[in-house]
């Protein structure tokens, strides 16, 4: 143990050392960030599937929009978890006294996304004031149509993007940054120097995966205080529910890296491999796009990703306020992801270190 | 107790037979050496020694441990200055000397003591934080020989310490590791320099193509392999050398070179030549013919 510690701080020392390596560790976090403005679509074509969730406020309302497209919960914590479990779409706060200034043209109303596809509750916003506005209805009586949070604050894109963003950063980092630390050093030929020490194999093996677990944690923290400060991203759940996310992430793809490598002839061929697991897991687990809004395949394709249960559940907790209760499904399937990547890569790390 | 103990060994990286059945004892406190071209095996055999590689069959016990069994054994008795440098560029001199000696359970205190004695031998410890990036290519073999040196090992290895080295510093690590030899270290050398193993070495294995086609002194080994004699020499003018005693390697005008298997009747005949012999040597032949001369037969 004590070996696995004093490797693992090296690893970081080393990180430290290198200013380049330092400020594209920093920098990195924020760039994605401020190029996911861009990105993400404002426009859409989308149809309007699934169902509203309603929370009335205003039982004149709650007694007019009868209809089997809406589920009314009793309180925004209820729509949070319908949401959560994908039994609602979309919510809907009502505020009291709407049905009066519906009448009279002065109607508020904040519309609730779920976290995995916001693109329906975008949709809602633009549409509702344009069928106000619709010649069939009286004119001149306006709506105000806003995003909102289950905490009421407001609703951003990267509050749909930095939680995925978190997931990604950390999930990617280890599945190269151990093959490529154990590489580097093998091919240094300081490998040799600690495996010629007469300390236990696994200790090397645990040592690095802390040093890369450590990384991509700190990163992905990095992204949360940036995305906090600067964009006004909403932090509604737990801290430490969002650290054991990430680190239970970081584990569910921690041996991919080591086995690829080990599988494969040559380092280069690896880290195409790696490449091409990790681009594909990028878009497919709904980090940039929600899932929803992609072709079926890919709904089968983002169910094999530990990635797609990192993001979701980083999104119920941050965005949601989601506890262990509503996440544990995915805390499950990552724990399953984690057992069978680490076990493969224990099996196969010596072929990365031997000859 | 011998150092090392090999029988058989054999490592095969498929088709490649790198090491192919040596067997060799090495004897505590014994300068060993490795002679070998490029591609023999040297390294090879050094990494099953030093538990870096399994073995494919074969048998090898080092400082009375089994390296396949009780590798950790094998490797708290051992120190490794391999063909490449175990050094971490980004850490300082001393930095990198206290990584490596915590992973042999030392204390801070004896490593900095040890680290110390060991720089001040090798001219280093002025230089003790400088980053191993800054440093010159001897420097950094000298640091990563005192990493080696650290735990104090009962038996070091050196995979061609001063390939790439100047004369000077080369004669250095050279004196230095005679000198840890001569206090009772065993040492086990590879190298492809024949005058280095000749000077170094108490015996020496010639390994060619992953065996072991010759092992002895380095005296032994000149007398094994030298039934003949070859002699340089000078004759006032060019005639035709026709003797029956002996062929002629090499003539250019009045100078030849010659072997000969008998030199006393070589010269009686050379004197019986009707012309003036201007000069004559006959050289001992050195490690390095017989090595050309292993290594390019079979
Ligand atoms: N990891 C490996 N995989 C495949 N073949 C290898 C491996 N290591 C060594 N070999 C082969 O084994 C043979 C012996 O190599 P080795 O490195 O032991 O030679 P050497 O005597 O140290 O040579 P040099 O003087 O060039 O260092 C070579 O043919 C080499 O190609
Ligand atoms: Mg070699």
């Amino acid at each position: 143990m004590k070996h696995t510690l004093h490797i693992a701080w090296k690893d970081l020392l080393f990180l430290l050392r290198s200013p380049g390596m330092m400020v594209a560790f920093l920098l990195f976090p924020i760039v994605m960030m401020l190029m996911l403005s861009y990105v993400f679509p404002n426009q859409t074509s989308q149809q309007m599937e699934g169902k509203i969730g309603v929370v009335s406020q205003d039982p004149a309302f709650s007694l007019m929009a009868k209809s089997e497209n809406v589920i009314f919960y009793k309180s925004l914590e209820d729509l949070a978890r319908g949401l959560m479990r994908g039994d609602v779409m979309v919510g809907v706060l009502v505020p009291q006294g709407f049905t009066k200034g519906f009448l009279t043209g002065e109607a508020k109303l904040k519309v609730i996304p779920n976290p995995k596809n916001p693109q329906m509750a975008v949709l809602m916003t633009q549409m509702i004031p344009n069928m106000m506005q619709s010649p069939s209805l009286s004119t001149g009586r306006r709506m105000d149509v806003e995003l909102s949070g289950v905490d009421g604050g407001e609703f951003n894109y990267y509050d749909f993007t930095a939680p995925g963003l978190m997931a990604m950063i950390a999930i990617l980092s280890v599945s190269t940054g151990l093959a490529a630390a154990i590489t580097r050093e093998r091919e240094l030929g300081t490998l040799d120097g600690i495996m010629v020490a007469p300390i236990s194999r696994g200790s090397i093996v645990v040592g690095k995966v802390l040093s890369q677990v450590a990384r991509g944690l700190i990163q992905a923290l990095l992204i949360l205080g940036v995305s906090i400060l600067f964009f006004n991203v909403q932090m509604v759940g737990s801290i430490w529910n969002v650290i054991l996310l990430l680190i239970l992430g970081t584990f569910s793809f921690i041996g991919i890296g080591v086995i690829v490598t080990a599988g494969m002839k040559s380092q280069e061929t690896a880290q195409l491999m790696i490449s091409m697991i990790n681009f594909p897991m990028m878009f497919f687990s709904g980090v940039f796009f929600p899932v929803e809004q992609m072709p079926k395949f890919a709904h089968y394709v983002s169910k094999v990703l530990p990635l797609t249960y990192a993001a979701d559940a980083l999104r119920n907790v941050m965005i949601l306020g989601a506890g262990l209760s509503e996440i544990w499904m995915d805390i499950v399937v990552l724990l399953g992801f984690a057992v069978v990547t680490s076990s493969l890569a224990t099996v196969m790390f010596p072929r990365l270190v031997k000859d | 107790m011998k150092a090392i103990e090999v029988r058989d060994l054999k490592k095969y990286y498929r088709e490649v037979k790198a090491v192919d059945g040596v067997t060799f004892d090495v004897e505590e406190g014994e300068f060993f050496g490795f002679l070998g071209p490029n591609g023999a095996g040297k390294s090879t055999t050094i990494r099953i020694l030093t538990t870096l590689t399994r073995p494919t069959s074969g048998k090898a016990v080092v400082a009375g441990y089994d390296v396949v069994k009780d590798g950790k054994q094998v490797r708290s008795k051992i120190g490794l200055v391999s063909d490449k440098l175990i050094l971490y560029d980004r850490l300082t001199v001393l930095e990198n000397l206290l990584f490596f000696g915590r992973l042999y359970n030392m204390e801070k205190k004896t490593m900095m003591e040890r680290a110390e004695e060991l720089l001040t031998m090798l001219d280093l410890w002025e230089r003790r934080n400088t980053q191993a990036s800054k440093l010159s290519t001897g420097m950094k073999q000298k640091v990563n020989i005192a990493r080696a040196l650290l735990p104090r090992p009962e038996i070091l290895f050196l995979d061609e310490p001063t390939i790439g080295l100047d004369p000077i510093t080369t004669r250095k690590i050279r004196d230095f590791v005679k000198r840890l030899n001569e206090e009772g270290m065993t040492i086990v050398y590879t190298t492809h320099l024949l005058h280095e193993a000749e000077t170094l070495c108490d015996r020496v294995a010639i390994i060619n193509k992953g065996k072991i086609v010759a092992l002895d002194t380095p005296r032994n080994l000149k007398r094994l392999f030298t039934e003949r004699e070859v002699v340089e020499f000078e004759l006032e003018r060019p005639v035709e050398i026709n003797l029956d005693c002996c062929r002629v390697l090499e003539n250019v005008g009045n100078y030849y070179k010659v072997e000969t298997t008998d030199l006393s009747r070589f010269v009686e005949e050379l004197g019986k030549l009707p012309v003036k012999v201007r000069y004559i040597k006959s050289e001992e032949p050195s490690l390095e013919d017989i090595f050309v001369k292993i290594a390019g037969g079979e």
